[in-house]
């Protein structure tokens, strides 16, 4: 980290879906010299950038909409503040919600830290009839505004410009002056802190940041450390709660809200009054009490079949090829320890290739479909019902649909929930969820062998599977759920630029994280079949693999491996039973073909998986939730084996 | 004064208070819901489901659970005025 240090920090803050990792995935996907850490590793994403022959370290942080943090994933914003003091923020605004969004900019500008504003979307914000104007809004706050459009790359280098400005002159920021009441309180409660305090920003900034916080914890502290303070703020307080007849932090709250509007409104036109456009009369068909529902279960059911139908043809163009350069190396290097290498080697390839990437690939660029128009919100506002049945609501539908991709950053992004039950519960259930490895084997296996709409059923299967679950597993938690908040954000046109970068982003962390381990595994499964070592294995899970779930006894060593990713089992599968894609069903009979399936999809949940619960919620969590998913693979399996073989 | 979940649909109402604990009145605060915003209300919903409130002085949307929209107190505007 030291090193790193040399760099100026640029820290990107801004409200949710203000489209501030867009700016930053421009910015960083530009110019970026170092990697981009994928949501599995940390808290924040940060990149390297050269702008101009200067490094800059550029830190992405999770949305907030206040630094007063009501969610796990807004503390980490925070934390990193105070901790790592950057050396400028960039504060991103939604320009089409300009009066809310100021109420940050107001916040940070208190902080004093240098600020520079990206002014973004615009072009929304013009388009909904709201005129604004920069060099206003500069003078009005004090500090530099650049408008950006992120999605279509506008107005980057004059901000990368104005932020380099800045860190070399050194801006000074000066707060903006409230109601004059308040303002005398403020002041008296800066005047009793005592010398030694700790300071965060600078003084003002503490004094408020007292007086508006949460009484629970804070208090109670003061009130050990510091009695005599503590009577001063409850004075304080009690002076402010008098005069406004609200709650200080209301009155504080008020402030922020009144000067941000004043601000919004000098500096803004609004031309055209309330206009319903063509994305309204969109939203209102997507967020209709009947419709809605029509189209949530459509989208799913279409996903499904655009995914089968570009991945199962792909798959098979590209089989080919592959199974006969298979038989020309076999006659070439014979039985030798070398065939099994090279044979590994390729299956891992190969099997990425040929087998995983046909239905990844649609699925990464549908999904990311979903979240840039903003989808996921509004699946949430119409789950909400449904998700109260299983002891959750509403906002536990984004991590939910994530998870469809995959289930590491699915696990992250619950985060958003404020309480600990629902961060617990959403994360014991995302492991049932099928991700795309998991797809990737209901479609290459199920789709492809038995048709469609087998893989469909076992889909809702697993959805009905996901409550018959929530609703077991919130019978341990005895306090109910908080209520719903969610914001829905506006809709936005998807932007196709936006889609593929993201699809990008993922298929790159895949190649170089996920792919490495699949060509490793095959090769390690070629060598353990040459010193005959996985009859060894096999025959240790045979109770389980070949007794129980009536499947060859070969399949046990794959069952293994599929801890690592579960794409490596499918892949293995044919490499331990040493046949090709296409004479698979010769050896094994439909009914096992199901077994295997089920099992894979709902036995141990991959490393990353329980790598990520673990950091994430606790060890605890991790250890519930691998015993949870083997216990539900063992008794699925079986009971399906018991049922289709009667 | 009536409770948000009473109010009738698509019809311009004003913020007068907010009745839940803490936790509630800083979520929305920071959402950008205050006191005396002028919000409008949708509860078209078959399955008994959230509402989706409108906030028309900030132009921002957000859907509340049926318990927490029973927390929001409101006063219909009167248009003719």
């Amino acid at each position: 980290m030291t090193r790193e240090n040399r760099y100026p920090d640029i820290v990107f803050i801004g409200q949710p879906n203000c489209g501030k990792s867009t700016l930053f995935n421009a910015i960083a996907g530009l110019k970026a010299q170092t990697s981009n850490f994928p949501g599995t590793t940390v808290k924040h994403t940060h990149s390297k950038v050269n702008v101009e022959g200067e490094v800059l370290n550029i830190i992405d942080l999770p949305g907030t909409y206040s630094l007063n943090p009501s969610d796990p994933a807004e503390k980490v914003v925070l934390t990193h503040l105070f901790s790592e003091k950057p050396d400028l923020i960039v504060n991103v605004l939604d320009a089409s919600i300009l009066g809310r969004s100021l109420e940050l900019t107001l916040e940070l500008i208190e902080l004093e830290y240098p600020v520079v504003v990206a002014l973004n979307m615009i072009d929304l914000a013009e388009k909904k009839g709201v005129e604004i104007d920069p060099k206003k809004l500069e003078n009005l706050l004090g500090i530099p505004v650049i408008p950006t459009v992120a999605s279509h790359g506008r107005g980057i280098k004059e901000l990368l410009d104005a932020s380099l400005q800045s860190l070399e002159k050194g801006l000074s920021v000066s707060h903006i002056k409230w109601s004059r009441d308040v303002e005398d309180k403020i002041e008296e409660m800066q005047d009793h802190l005592p010398e030694d305090f700790p300071i965060v920003g600078n003084k003002r900034f503490t004094a408020i940041n007292m007086i508006a916080a949460s009484k629970l914890l804070f208090d109670k502290m003061l009130r050990d450390i510091n009695p005599s303070l503590k009577m001063n703020l409850d004075r304080v307080r009690s002076e402010l709660e008098t005069m406004h007849n609200a709650p200080a932090y209301e009155v504080i709250a008020a402030e922020r809200h009144h000067l941000a509007f004043k601000i919004f409104e000098e500096s803004s036109r609004v031309i055209r009054g309330k206009r319903i456009s063509m994305l309204d009369r969109v939203d209102d068909v997507i967020m209709h009490p009947f419709l809605g529902y029509l189209i949530l279960f459509g989208i799913f059911i279409g996903f499904f079949f655009v995914i089968f139908n570009i991945g199962s043809p792909l798959e098979e163009l590209l089989l080919g090829p592959l199974d006969s350069f298979r038989v020309f190396l076999s006659l070439k290097l014979g039985e030798g320890v070398v065939f099994y290498l090279v044979d590994g080697l390729l299956q891992g390839i190969g099997g990425g290739v040929a087998i995983v990437l046909p239905y990844f690939i649609p699925l990464l660029f549908l999904m990311s479909f979903l979240e840039d128009v903003g989808y996921l919100a509004r699946a949430g506002f119409l789950m909400d019902t449904f998700m109260h049945r299983i002891g959750l609501h509403g906002k536990s539908v984004s991590p939910f649909i994530l998870g469809f991709g995959c289930n590491v950053p699915a696990i992250v992004s619950t985060r958003i929930l404020e309480s600990r039950r629902d961060r617990i519960i959403t994360s014991l259930l995302i492991p049932f969820i099928p991700c795309s490895a998991r797809t990737t084997i209901i479609l290459a296996l199920v789709a492809f062998y038995l048709g469609p709409f087998w893989a469909l059923g076992f889909y809702l299967f697993n959805i009905l599977l996901l409550g018959i679950l929530g609703r077991v597993i919130t019978l341990f938690f005895k306090t109910p759920s908080p209520g719903l908040i969610l914001e829905i954000p506006s809709l936005k046109m998807p932007s196709l630029k936006n889609m593929m970068r993201n699809t990008y982003f993922q298929l790159r962390s895949f190649l170089k994280f996920a792919w490495p381990i699949l060509i490793a595994g095959s090769v390690v499964l070629g060598l353990l079949q040459y010193f005959n070592f996985d009859k060894f294995i096999n025959l240790v899970l045979s109770p389980l693999v070949e007794k129980g779930l009536g499947l060859p006894q070969e399949l046990g060593v794959t069952l293994v491996f599929g801890f690592l990713r579960k794409e490596l089992s499918l892949i293995m599968m044919l490499q331990a039973l040493g046949v090709s894609y296409q004479d698979l069903m010769t050896i094994i009979s439909r009914e096992q073909l199901i077994v295997f399936t089920v099992f894979i999809s709902f036995f141990i949940p991959c490393l990353s998986t329980v790598a990520i619960l673990w950091k994430e919620i606790g060890k605890r969590v991790a250890f519930i939730s691998m015993g949870l998913n083997t216990g539900v693979a063992i008794v699925l399996s079986l009971l399906v084996r018991l049922i289709l073989v009667k | 004064m009536i409770r948000l979940i009473q109010a009738p649909s698509d019809t311009p109402l004003r913020i007068a208070d907010i009745v839940g604990g803490h936790g509630v009145r800083r979520r929305l605060l920071a959402l950008g819901f205050h006191k005396s915003d002028i919000i409008e209300l949708d509860s078209r919903s078959i399955f008994r489901g959230p509402v989706l409130i409108k906030n028309l002085t900030s132009d921002t949307s957000v859907a509340l659970g049926r318990g927490i929209a029973q927390k929001i107190l409101v006063e219909i505007i009167d248009e003719r005025k």
